[in-house]
């Protein structure tokens, strides 16, 4: 299969022996990833409330989002970088976890969110900008996006239950 | 008693606690305080930070700093509560091994100093009448607000790994 020959391609590259071999790599980076929640699912959270209408009620949606973001958008960035870094150290491994499979999945599941309302509520948000009440579509998508972010986070938790970091 | 002595006491107290037992008799009680502790962290780190970027004027530049506060302060606390708790947890399990781990001094230390700094100087700051602290100092406040802060979460990450 394509996908286990590159993980052993991946397994056995200079890159992985050094992040494995190391005795900084593996921390730093974890610390990052872990660190890194604050700016990304914080603000998420953040925005998620607010399309609830549970906090920053006075402030516009479209404000929010504008402000969070770039925020955001970098957040996410740096967690994506830091997760392949630390996947790459030890692949094989990681894959074989149900705990990675069903982090990936619900990923997707998170993406897919944000591309949907986007494309739909999002898209008229000028609507419902200043309102206090935000439209259900909204909340639906800001309760979806709670849960599935806290279940990414246990089961990225889990990962390093099952498979214990280099020591 | 040398206070040092008092906070092995704790320590032992804390292991030997119903909190303590509970959370090393269960498999799943660690793991799960842990996700709590972590969801807490995401929640706190994303409100100082949202703050701390505004007292730098780099978000919200037209919202005033105390509105912003105002807006955010009970998820601040709120999140500062849950982890806490949650943290006190942790600790419980494994109190007397940390008595000996310096990442967790060090974190304590951090956190103490966080605490002190965010609800006095930090909140006298973001509360004080738009433009009356210069933005020279609303900067420093804010570097060192977020210094303490990941003092915390980098001790706390080492806490594993010392």
């Amino acid at each position: 299969m394509y996908l286990t020959r590159f993980l052993v391609w991946l397994d056995a590259t200079h890159f992985s022996h050094w992040m494995r071999d190391s005795i900084y790599a593996e921390p730093i980076v974890e610390s990052i990833h872990v660190l890194t929640l604050t700016f990304f699912l914080g603000f998420a959270v953040l925005l998620d409330l607010r399309l609830l209408g549970v906090c920053m009620k006075k402030r516009r949606v479209s404000e929010v989002l504008g402000q969070f973001n770039p925020c955001l958008f970098c957040g996410f960035a740096v967690m994506i970088i830091s997760g392949v870094l630390l996947f790459s150290g030890d692949p094989v491994d990681f894959y074989s976890t149900s705990f990675f499979k069903i982090k990936m999945i619900l990923l997707v599941f998170a993406g897919l969110n944000v591309l949907i309302f986007n494309a739909t509520i999002g898209r008229k948000v000028a609507e419902w900008d200043a309102a206090l009440k935000t439209p259900k579509a909204a909340k639906v998508a800001a309760i979806v996006s709670l849960v599935l972010w806290a279940a990414i986070v246990a089961a990225g938790r889990a990962i390093a239950y099952v498979l214990p970091p280099p020591s | 008693m040398h206070p040092e002595k008092w906070l092995l006491v704790f320590c032992q107290w804390a292991l030997n606690s119903h909190f303590g037992h509970g959370v090393r008799d269960s498999v799943w009680l660690f793991p799960a305080v842990e996700i709590c502790h972590l969801l807490g962290l995401a929640v706190l780190g994303g409100t100082v930070l949202i703050l701390n970027l505004r007292l730098m004027n780099l978000r919200f530049p037209n919202e005033p700093v105390a509105e912003l506060a105002r807006d955010v302060q009970p998820l601040m606390i709120g999140s500062l509560i849950v982890m806490l708790i949650s943290g006190f947890f942790l600790f419980s399990s494994e109190a007397v091994k940390m008595y000996d781990n310096v990442a967790f001094h060090y974190k304590m230390v951090f956190l103490l100093l966080a605490i002190a700094f965010t609800f006095t100087i930090h909140r006298k700051v973001v509360m004080s009448a738009e433009g009356r602290v210069p933005l020279f100092w609303r900067v420093a406040v804010a570097l060192l607000s977020l210094a303490l802060w990941a003092g915390v979460g980098l001790a706390g990450r080492a806490i594993g790994y010392v």
